[in-house]
């Protein structure tokens, strides 16, 4: 697979900017998740020694840290919906990442709601008419 | 890590006067895989506001010029510190190096 | 010719489509007590729902995203909450109020209390919604919709005094048996009925549903410019007809009766028929809008698939917030609320929250990164910050001036 322009070295990203609050689209273009948080690898806790390199973005997060992000707090680490950034193809006004969404945490209310409820409904799995 | 323990944060300089507030993380695509890393390579610090920029901190946008100079006067004073000038992360508060240099935090794209 | 027709259809249901029960009832109860001294209103509102629902429609054909997502990518998770939980609610009032329309509609035909087709009503919604293409539900409830002519016939009928009607409108004062608060607070509504934000966040979804690309702003813009004006045509028709009829026997306008009185004078049985097809159409596909909308606001703020060019299954969140919705909607009604007056809240609270949509809409279609070559030129950001100063001003006094004048007692 080619590069897209946007995820090639050298490029300089604002995180509020170019990440946060940004639409997340799937291998198919359906959307997925909007970016709710940001998991960075771990820096050691307090003092940071000279020569440190800074951490890297390991995952963009989406689902429960939205309310954490807004109101405090914070959920536990097994209850963050991720989407790996070795996922992503692109970083525009949306995000493209290689993958279904169906192979990710982030989707599984949308499927829990797609075979318990809306799937059951007649009519539910045809497209309109 | 979340980018939000830094978000927000209450910045203060090495003898313990507070500066500001975080209000963004910059990050450079670095390596060759695809896509590239991201790693954090500076924080901006907003002495007045922490609110958002709308967009206004690139130096590309500047229409409408109206809301383009309210978001600057809103955040004037804003500056970009190197992470290297960055001594001390915890949760909500970080401490800079003495002697940091505060750098023009406008994004060139 | 086949062309010709695409562009007519897009007018005539923009047209069709642009008048609902906040237009309705607010311009008939304008019309009822301060004549046509508040038609200038209806003209800048007219004019500020085509500059920013044009721009919302040029942001979702180039870019690809709907408002809402711009709402959040701009104003922030937090903020963006914020303004998805006002617009939520106030689209939600909306939605009871013109699903509480169809059920006082039926009513008048029928003669059988409104509590009874509001289920109904809701039901026939949410079966187009789960059902109907997009393109089809939006053509025949604008066509229909274009019933309300009706409103301009009877205007013509009833022979008014022209000269009368003209000066009130151009030489706008306040009645001297109204108090100025009064009249600014109606001023406000009307605005309010004029741009409600629901308009842009179905107008721009609405544009990635239909695929729009670049090459279709031409079609889109025409659609606007020309179908809004004439319904905003329409609704100043509403207002004249209630200006002659009501305001000299001084009869207030408090159930859709009211509004239908001028009609029926006029024309009789055939205007009233003309008028009930027309309120069911209008009411019925502002009830469609209003739903759609609740789902693409939630759907585009939390990043959920939505739309209804996918298979209901395939955006099952975005289908249940609306069935959650039009429940939410049956239940504010069950408890016996009036429809009217539920219409007369929603359009001022609309012009609270308008500030929080048109203000990102004019930040990012100022956005090279989303709009490339076609941002906004000088002239559509000169209109739009015009616009952006009135808006927060009506904004700021709408709710002050609410409790001065015990909501336009």
């Amino acid at each position: 697979m080619t590069k897209h322009a946007s995820v090639r070295a050298g490029r300089i990203l604002d995180a509020q900017l170019h990440l946060l609050d940004r639409q997340v689209l799937d291998a198919d273009r359906v959307p997925i998740a909007a970016v709710d948080d940001i998991e960075l690898t771990d820096i050691a806790s307090g003092d940071i020694a000279v020569g440190t390199e800074g951490p890297i973005i390991e995952n963009l997060l989406s689902g429960p840290v939205l309310a954490t992000r807004i109101f405090g707090g914070r959920p536990p680490a097994s209850r963050w919906h991720r989407v790996p950034w070795g996922l992503i193809t692109e970083l525009g006004t949306a995000i493209r990442i290689s993958a279904p969404g169906s192979d990710l945490d982030v989707t599984w209310v949308e499927r829990w709601m797609r075979d318990h409820v809306i799937g059951r409904i007649p009519g539910g799995r045809h497209a309109p008419e | 890590m979340l980018l939000s323990d830094i978000l927000g944060s209450a910045a203060f300089d090495g003898d313990g006067n507070r500066l500001g507030a975080v209000v963004d993380a910059r990050f450079r695509l670095e390596g060759r895989t695809s896509p590239a890393q991201a790693r954090m390579v500076a924080l901006i610090i907003s002495p007045r506001s922490t609110s958002s920029y709308l967009g206004y901190e690139r130096k590309a946008a500047s229409r409408p010029v109206i809301l383009d100079r309210l978001l600057r006067w809103m955040h004037r004073g804003s500056y970009l510190v190197n992470w290297e000038d960055v001594a001390h992360i915890e949760l909500h508060r970080v401490v800079l190096r003495p002697g940091f240099e505060r750098r023009d935090a406008a994004l060139e794209e | 010719m086949k062309r010709l027709f695409a562009v007519a259809l897009g007018v005539l249901t923009a047209i069709g489509g642009f008048v609902d029960i906040g237009d309705m009832v607010t311009n008939a109860v304008v019309g009822s007590r301060f004549g046509m001294s508040l038609a200038w209103v209806v003209v800048v509102g007219v004019i500020g729902i085509c500059v920013f629902a044009n721009m919302s429609g040029r942001v979702a054909a180039v870019s690809g995203r709907a408002t809402f997502e711009i709402i959040r990518e701009r104003l922030g998770s937090r903020a963006g909450l914020a303004n998805l939980g006002a617009s939520f609610l106030i689209n939600l009032m909306t939605m009871a109020a013109e699903i509480g329309g169809i059920a006082l509609v039926l009513q008048l035909i029928t003669g059988i209390g409104p509590l009874l087709w509001v289920p109904l009503a809701a039901f026939g919604v949410w079966i187009v919604v789960w059902r109907a293409k997009f393109s089809h539900l939006e053509n025949a409830t604008g066509m229909l919709g274009l019933s309300l002519i009706v409103f301009v016939v009877a205007v013509i009928m009833l022979g008014p005094d022209w000269g009368a009607l003209a000066r009130q409108a151009l030489v706008p004062a306040v009645p001297s048996d109204e108090a100025p608060a009064t009249y600014w607070y109606y001023a406000i509504a009307l605005f309010g009925a004029a741009m409600t934000p629901y308009e842009v966040f179905f107008f721009s979804s609405g544009a990635v549903e239909e695929g729009w690309r670049r090459r279709d702003l031409g079609q889109a813009r025409l659609n606007v410019l020309v179908g809004f004006p004439l319904g905003g045509f329409l609704s100043i028709a509403i207002a004249a007809s209630a200006a002659i009829v009501l305001l000299p026997q001084a009869i207030d306008v408090t159930s859709l009766s009211q509004v239908a009185l001028p009609v029926v004078q006029a024309g009789g049985t055939i205007a009233f028929c003309f008028l009930i097809v027309g309120m069911l159409a209008a009411f019925f596909g502002a009830a469609l809008e209003t739903t759609l909308s609740s789902g693409y606001t939630i759907a585009q703020y939390f990043g959920w698939s939505w739309g209804k060019f996918r298979a209901p299954a395939a955006a099952s969140r975005f289908h249940v917030v609306m069935i959650v919705g039009l429940l939410a909607a049956i239940g504010i009604l069950l408890t016996g609320v009036d429809p009217i007056l539920v219409t007369e809240y929603s359009v001022v609270f609309s012009a609270v929250a308008l500030p929080l949509t048109y203000i990102p809409i004019l930040i990012v279609a100022n956005d090279r990164d989303y709009m490339g070559r076609d941002v906004n030129g000088p002239v559509a950001n000169a209109f739009g910050l015009v616009y952006l100063v009135i808006i927060l001003v009506a904004s700021i006094a709408a709710i002050p001036l609410m409790i001065v004048t015990g909501a336009g007692a």
